[in-house]
């Protein structure tokens, strides 16, 4: 059963492939999509961080993204 | 109403599908590939190589419908500069590529055991290729023009004009004698693939497309990111 689902008849090897290549494929994508995102987030939360305490208070107040992405920040840290 | 659509909503909203969806795809996955690789019958005539269609026929379709969304998306665009709908195009057009190049690179790997060879300059095949440079055009205008609107200008006329060979790679097959196969599953019409292979293809459309839902919340967040990132240093 496994010899027959490995070799499939000789096409195996056209199979297999088409299967590791779209999914290796879409699998670095996705790393490297999220690894973009994070490094955004954490630049952007690092700018957040850098204003000083009146500009930060403006910031948070009026921006419900910076003040969720600083959060989400801060726990991980 | 509106207000559902602000940024600040959208992204809160985003956050919640990207972790749903991140909940239930494995588990899919898994349900997918096994009825692709196992539980599906093989072909009478291809055997064993038709499994490649469960990831080329989802990606071709995936690609054909990406740039369709990105010209109509443009056209709309032109018209009435809304930039959520740039931004929303940005992020289709990588995972469009992604897909048509996985399209022509598992066709082209079934080529080898259906046809003979690997490439051919079949009319379908050519008009894939076709597509993926329009997509690269529309990335690199957006890379490489530093002007914004001028960017959304030029993209958008790519776009638009790209539209043009949707169909000519929808009907490639039957306006010219080629390698390529005519489609067997129809809309309007009569379908010539059995259900117990139909299914697991749906299934693995399915899959693909929350891959995409997935790959397109993470990239529009990103776009929202880099705009905010943006108006900051303007304080």
């Amino acid at each position: 059963m496994i010899n027959n689902l490995i070799l499939m008849d000789g096409y195996g090897i056209f199979v297999w492939s088409s299967f590791v290549i779209t999914f290796s494929v879409c699998g670095i994508f996705y790393y490297k999509t999220r690894k973009t995102l994070k490094k955004y987030e954490k630049e952007f939360a690092k700018e957040i961080e850098n204003l000083s305490a009146e500009q930060k208070k403006i910031v948070l107040e009026n921006s419900k993204i910076a003040s969720k992405i600083l959060s989400a920040y801060n726990k991980t840290i | 109403m509106f207000n559902f659509f602000h940024n600040s909503n959208i992204f809160i909203w985003i956050e919640k599908l990207i972790n749903f969806i991140n909940s239930i795809f494995f588990v899919l996955l898994l349900v997918a590939l096994s009825f692709a690789l196992i539980f599906s019958p093989p072909d009478y005539l291809q055997g064993e190589s038709v499994r490649i269609m469960y990831v080329h026929v989802p990606a071709a379709w995936i690609g054909l419908a990406s740039f369709t969304a990105i010209a109509f998306l443009s056209i709309i665009n032109f018209i009435f500069k809304i930039k959520n709908l740039t931004l929303i195009a940005k992020s289709i057009a990588p995972i469009g590529l992604l897909f048509t190049c996985i399209a022509i690179v598992t066709g082209s790997i079934w080529g080898q055991p259906t046809w003979g060879t690997f490439w051919a300059w079949d009319a379908r095949i050519t008009s894939m290729v076709i597509l993926a440079i329009f997509y690269l055009l529309f990335i690199f205008t957006h890379k490489y023009l530093s002007e914004e609107s001028k960017a959304n200008n030029v993209s958008s006329l790519i776009a638009i004009v790209g539209l043009i060979n949707i169909p000519i790679v929808k009907y490639s097959v039957e306006w010219w004698a080629t390698l390529h196969q005519p489609a067997s599953i129809k809309i309007s019409g009569t379908s010539s693939i059995h259900s117990s292979m139909l299914m697991p293809l749906l299934l693995m459309f399915f899959v693909f497309i929350l891959y995409c839902a997935l790959i397109f919340l993470m990239k529009y967040k990103t776009e929202i990111i880099r705009i905010k990132k943006k108006n900051l240093k303007r304080i």
